[in-house]
């Protein structure tokens, strides 16, 4: 069962699980156009570094190494493409600059990566959801995405279970070529698919059963309040936003090529 | 009074060749335990279905007959009003548990209802103790076991605080000491709570002492009807695939081997016991 285990999700507290939610996906979305506006290594950098305490205050540096490892393949396509781009198009030379441009680029994807993750290993899907429940979106979506929640480790197990019963029944799953691998499949697919719609038949017919649709307004259990956490967050959010702005409408940074050409003269 | 009232009833699922409801009158009393038992596919679930309006108004198909719960109509009611007066548990605990927590589930019928905050939490606080879950009531569903999980459900049918908790074999998923437990918190909200409460189950060796009223069915009718002790000493019972508890089997045949225990058919083995051990001694 060690491969469903984590989809199983658990309560974590830390100073950042404990942000709301949508104070937090602010502060991504923040992130996000600050990579976006910028295309100079420098500020892409601190950007980057800026997420570290972040992970770290939150303890989730292991899953957030491993969501990068998995973003490296792409990073690596993204600066090949890059340079190969720029080789071909300066007539098979290659400059300092055209180097820092794709690392730039690299760094931008990275960082968009990095956020992203940040926000889903340091949000609990229960918070989550109630964040969505209170949120101005039709309270239908914020169900769906808790019982998705709910139900994805409950359907992984019965899946396992189900080809536990077929491999006993002689099924191969690993045999053959593509096509037939994939048809090995369907005697899984099918129980899997049957007994899902009988779930959500009795789903539904238990949520009926429980006034589902008695008032337009529902309430609510909890109330998500703000914090003080959220309040600093709220203003760090605000401060990167206008730092950008001004940094990238008002001052020209300086890229590494400048500061290496002006060493080279230096010693020349 | 008579808090269920049903008579001449006759269901047909849509599609269905003939009625899985077939002509049934039942008569419950406010505050009774009742029993419904009867063999595989005589319509338990069915009967159920309608207490609080999930036939026909989630099932559609053709119904006949008059339905009055809690003094509503179901017919021109719809689920959602029935359930401030009908509760109903599942037999799969699992299927019917949606929240991420114990007791966001427990309050889902509540915010349903659009109560506020402060009444709801006292609510949910009320209805976990009763179930006797309240410490677990921060964890997940898949972190509480398959026993755990089926009195989350009775919680959260008990937060809506119903007159009626209508329980299809409840515990055919779990395992005989869990199963007790949940009969006990059951007998628990019959007696202390007064509410009126009916439970489908095969096993009435673990249950048959806790009801006033049996009910026997059979091909979408009732056969059988009254007092426990009294029907299970019937003999025509026997014939349509009752379990009927061993305590009372082996009392028939000591009372038919002229065996003198002369007092009250008992309904399980702590019974039946006493009143050998009572008869031995005299
Ligand atoms: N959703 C449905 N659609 C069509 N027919 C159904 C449906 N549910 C039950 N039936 C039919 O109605 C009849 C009574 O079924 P029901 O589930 O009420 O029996 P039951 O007494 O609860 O049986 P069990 O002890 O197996 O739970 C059966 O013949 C069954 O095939
Ligand atoms: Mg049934």
């Amino acid at each position: 069962m060690s491969v469903f285990d984590g989809l199983k999700f658990r309560k974590v507290s830390s100073p950042i699980h404990n942000l709301d939610p949508r104070i937090k996906f602010i502060y991504v979305i923040a992130i996000f156009i600050s990579a976006i506006l910028f295309s100079q290594i420098l500020p892409l950098a601190i950007l980057f570094l800026m997420q570290l305490p972040f992970v770290f205050l939150a303890g989730v540096q292991k899953q957030w190494v491993k969501s990068l490892r998995g973003a490296a393949f792409l990073a690596t396509f993204i600066f090949v493409i890059n340079i190969v781009t720029k080789f071909f198009y300066n007539n098979w030379t290659i400059q300092f600059s055209d180097i820092e441009i794709a690392l730039s680029m690299t760094m931008r994807f990275v960082v968009l990566v990095e956020s992203f993750s940040v926000f889903f290993l340091t949000t609990s899907p229960d918070y989550l959801g109630l964040a969505l429940e209170q949120s101005r979106m039709p309270y239908e979506f914020a169900f769906a995405f808790t019982t998705a929640v709910r139900f994805v480790p409950v359907l992984a197990e019965e899946a396992q279970t189900i080809m536990d019963a077929q491999k006993a029944r002689g099924l191969e799953l690993e045999k053959g070529n593509l096509l037939k691998r994939i048809r090995n499949y369907i005697p899984i697919l099918v129980p899997l698919i049957v007994s899902a719609i009988r779930r959500s038949l009795e789903l539904a017919e238990a949520m009926e059963s429980r006034a589902w649709g008695a008032v337009k307004k529902r309430t609510n259990l909890y109330l998500l309040k703000l914090h003080k956490g959220d309040y600093i967050l709220i203003s760090i959010t605000a401060i990167i936003l206008i730092t950008t702005l001004y940094l990238r409408f008002f001052v020209t940074i300086p890229s590494i090529t400048y500061y290496i050409n002006l060493i080279s003269n230096f010693f020349s | 009074m008579a808090i269920i009232n049903i008579s001449n009833l006759v269901y047909t699922y849509p599609g269905a060749s003939k009625p899985s409801i077939d002509g049934l009158s039942l008569t419950v009393e406010k505050g009774e335990f009742v029993l419904i038992t009867g063999p595989s596919g005589c319509g338990k679930t069915s009967l159920c279905r309608t207490f609080n309006g999930l036939i026909p108004h989630f099932y559609h198909g053709e119904l006949s007959g008059q339905i009055i719960v809690a003094e509503q109509d179901i017919i021109s009611k719809q689920t959602f009003d029935m359930a401030k007066h009908v509760g109903l548990v599942f037999q799969n605990p699992e299927n019917q548990l949606f929240a991420l927590s114990v007791e966001k589930d427990v309050a889902f019928g509540l915010e349903n209802l659009g109560m506020n905050r402060e009444e709801m939490r006292k609510r949910v606080d009320w209805a976990l103790n009763l179930a006797d879950i309240y410490n677990l009531r921060e964890r997940s569903p898949h972190e509480v076991s398959g026993g755990q999980q089926q009195r989350v459900a009775i919680a959260a049918v008990l937060a809506m605080q119903p007159e009626i908790i209508v329980l299809d074999e409840p515990t055919s998923f779990l395992d005989p000491l869990s199963a007790e437990r949940i009969f006990e918190v059951i007998y628990k909200l019959n007696q202390e709570q007064g509410i009126t409460v009916i439970l489908v189950e095969h096993r009435l060796d673990l249950t048959a002492k806790y009801a006033n009223h049996l009910v026997v069915m059979d091909k979408g009718k009732i056969c059988f009807e009254g007092n426990p002790r009294n029907l299970l000493c019937n003999e025509e019972i026997s014939h349509i695939g009752v379990g009927i508890p061993k305590a009372t089997l082996l009392y028939k045949k000591l009372k038919t081997a002229g065996f003198n225990v002369n007092q009250q058919t008992p309904l399980s083995s702590d019974e039946l016991a006493d009143q050998l051990l009572k008869a031995l001694k005299t």
